[in-house]
């Protein structure tokens, strides 16, 4: 009876949306780096952390109102309590354990195992609460437990909790855990020697009536400050037997200090490109909009150039190493990956519906290019993706893989030479006009229904009169182009006006064109 | 004098689409390629071309073009080759036009330097089209049309002439847009050399015979300007 209905409840908690909204919603905040709002309850938590020791420092001296210890022991406590239930309820899904227990059971036949169930989740849980960060939070939370002077100490676990907190420290632990077998070696090293140091400065100095060692604490702490090359000269060995051994020591310490020194410098170098890398990629994840190119070809470099005058973020990926290096000597923010494997993106989480613009594909191949549209098609079908054409026989092959926009360079040379042929100085106008060679340019003016009536008073205004042109308005609706459009034109929300004159002059109409009131 | 014909050199996949577009511009299109497999590539696709060198030997160029008449193409597939192309072909023809494509920039102002009219940087030249697409892809589209398609829009290049109604007239007295319904993008004043300026800058510039006036219109607009221009009462 208990066990169907343990089991009911852990069917209705797996469906119930949400319970599992809010457990998602509190794993992101807790342990997803990825979700937005996380930084700010870490900083949050940090601040508290902060708080905590200085409460901790000033009471030492002074007499603190009551209501700031009160705040230190019960509400700051309480905060990390809340916090250290949330995460031993989040570190396993219990109603998963005993639904996968429940249908194991009644698949091979057997009866539902409650206890089974209920031991798998125990062990579970135990797994988190003896977890070194779980014991670091346990402690942090000591002083809501208990007002006594000493224990107040426990304070300080809270600076502990940093680590949970700040992705830098994260990092650095990481970093000295890759070292675990060297770092475990020196601990053996310097244990067997502060043992044996400790032992024979007792042995001899300890019978000496004018040597200040005189118990095995005191050759300890001898050691200690010895070996570590700090020497206070509180406690100093008198005897020559001693004095070897101080020798012996001081030099040991020196090996030790080397060797610990070595070991971290040679962590940081092995992962040096990894930090680099990681950092590379939250800096991409903070991203709200960018451009995605993938290749680092000439014409990628030409395009980002082009690209970097519109302000918005760029990110290539591109795998070729030597590549990678040629993009980042010229200052672009670019990763390490193949952009034509799903792995890459599934990596570095990137969001294509809200991160990304548009993806540019400038491999030097349409192969490669082809390869990664359909790569990026698999997670996407709204992103736009424009790709430059390498073989006239291969457009099809383009856009059968999902690509919107493909420039044809070939057809492009083909097609200018017709007209620089024909017409020399109207192809050069049109392309000093785009190319934003000279001050005056072509450019797109997004317009408003209510702008109508200011839009031809304007045109109409000196400023503006013979030195503004207005080629025409685009109807977004009726995706038609009004050329040199009469002011009884209607004009809808969202269509476009392309005008010619002086950039400072456009900035100029669009800012009186955006202005309320009269013109 | 107008070009009357065209050569093309190299036979790649840019030439073969310079030779599709400017067939029907021209009486006569010659290509000439500098190796076998290109020769070989050009007589598959049903295209008769010539062989030369880099050396100064023009007389199979001479002998089928008038070279007064005779606009070049240079589109060879290393820019090295292009350069030595256009300052051979520089050195021997002094009035020839010559249009070179370039790989990117650096090449585009040896192009230049060898004494190439006209040169196309490819990589830029995609590149702006990229970029414009991605960033004003309406104005690209219009332009587009305008320059390359069938369009009912088009543009137009007219030459003042003497007897022009045009001549000696300023700029800021001639209203374009109403009594043409056609937009005038620029001028290049004869007595300035050959650059232009765009109409928008100069409307206080007076027009002289031998300036070249740049619109922008339907074609039966251009066309009635142009009439209008050559004198004809319209």
């Amino acid at each position: 009876m208990l066990s169907r209905w343990v089991v009911n409840f852990a069917f209705f908690l797996h469906t119930c949306h949400p319970y599992q909204r809010t457990k998602i919603f509190f794993y992101n905040l807790l342990e997803n780096s990825h979700y937005q709002h996380k930084k700010y309850f870490d900083v949050f938590m940090i601040g508290l952390i902060f708080l905590s020791v200085y409460i901790l420092i000033r009471s030492v001296k002074h007499e603190l109102p009551h209501g700031w210890l009160i705040f230190n022991n019960y509400v700051i406590s309480l905060i990390f309590f809340i916090e250290y239930i949330l995460r031993f309820w989040l570190h396993s899904n219990s109603s998963k354990t005993i639904i996968e227990q429940y249908e194991s059971d009644l698949f091979l036949h057997r009866p539902f195992s409650l206890s089974g169930a209920l031991k798998t989740i125990f062990f579970q849980k135990i797994e988190y609460v003896f977890s070194p960060t779980a014991i670091i939070d346990l402690l942090a939370i000591m002083p809501f437990f208990h007002e006594f002077r000493l224990l107040r100490i426990f304070i300080l676990f809270r600076v502990l909790k940093l680590f949970r907190y700040a992705k830098s420290l994260r990092r650095l632990i990481s970093i000295l855990a890759s070292k675990k077998f060297e770092i475990l070696t020196l601990i053996i090293f310097t244990m067997i020697m502060i043992m044996v140091s400790s032992v024979l400065i007792y042995v001899m100095e300890a019978n000496n009536p004018q040597s200040h060692i005189n118990s095995l604490f005191d050759a300890v702490y001898w050691s200690v400050v010895t070996i570590f090359t700090v020497g206070y000269g509180d406690l100093v060995p008198v005897t020559h037997g001693g004095r070897i051994v101080a020798m012996m020591i001081i030099v040991s310490g020196i090996a030790v200090i080397s060797f610990a020194t070595s070991i971290v410098v040679s962590a940081f170098t092995e992962k040096l490109d990894e930090i680099k890398e990681e950092k590379m990629i939250d800096s991409v994840n903070v991203l709200k909009r960018m451009y995605l190119v993938c290749g680092f070809s000439p014409l990628a470099h030409e395009v980002i150039r082009k690209l970097h005058k519109r302000h918005i973020p760029i990110v290539v990926l591109e795998k070729d190493p030597k590549k990678v290096q040629q993009a980042r000597n010229n200052g672009l923010l670019v990763l390490s990956y193949d952009s034509g494997s799903l792995h890459t993106y599934s990596h570095l989480k990137l969001d294509f519906e809200d991160q990304v613009e548009a993806v540019i594909l400038l491999h030097d191949s349409d192969v490669a290019n082809i390869y990664t549209a359909l790569t990026i098609r698999e997670l996407t079908k709204n992103i736009t993706l424009y790709s430059v054409l390498h073989h006239p026989a291969n457009r099809k092959k383009l856009f059968l893989a999902g690509m919107n926009h493909i420039v044809n360079t070939h057809e492009l040379v083909g097609m200018m030479s017709k007209i620089i042929a024909r017409q020399p100085v109207a192809f050069e106008v049109i392309h000093a006009l785009r190319s934003e060679q000279t001050s005056t340019v072509v450019d797109e003016i997004i317009l408003d229904s209510d702008m109508k009536d200011r839009f031809y008073t304007l045109l109409e205004d000196p400023l503006f009169y013979q030195r503004f042109s207005v080629l025409g308005i685009y109807s977004t609706q009726l995706k038609k182009f009004h050329f040199n459009p009469h002011p009884d034109i209607t004009i809808e929300p969202g269509d476009i006006a392309i005008v010619i004159a002086n950039r400072g002059l456009i900035d100029e109409f669009r800012t009186k064109l955006h202005r309320r009131g009269k013109v | 004098m107008k070009p009357r014909c065209a050569a093309v050199f190299g036979y790649n996949e840019y030439s073969k689409q310079i030779v599709k577009q400017i067939r029907d511009v021209y009486e006569n299109v010659g290509v000439f390629v500098i190796d076998e497999a290109e020769f070989l590539e050009a007589q598959e696709d049903g295209i008769t071309a010539d062989r030369f060198d880099l050396s100064d030997d023009w007389q199979s160029i001479e002998a089928q073009f008038d070279v007064e008449g005779l606009i070049v193409f240079c589109a060879l597939n290393d820019d090295a080759e292009n350069v030595f192309l256009t300052i051979s072909l520089r050195a021997t023809f002094d009035r020839l036009f010559i249009i070179a494509l370039a790989q990117d920039n650096e090449s585009m102002m040896k192009m230049k330097s060898a004494g190439a009219d006209k040169v196309m940087p490819i990589l830029q030249i995609a590149a702006n089209v990229i970029n414009d697409i991605l960033t004003k892809p309406i104005m690209t589209q219009v332009l587009h049309d305008v320059l390359y398609e069938d369009s009912l829009l088009s543009i137009i290049e007219i030459e003042v002439g003497d007897a022009s109604p045009l001549n000696g007239k300023y700029l800021h007295d001639l209203h374009f847009k109403r009594d043409f319904d056609l937009i005038l993008l620029a001028i290049v004043d004869q007595a300035m050399g050959t650059t232009f300026s765009f109409a928008s800058k100069g409307h206080n510039h007076h027009i002289d015979a031998g300036d070249i006036l740049v619109f922008m219109g339907y074609a039966e607009k251009l066309n009635v300007i142009k009439q209008w221009n050559d004198g004809v009462e319209v």
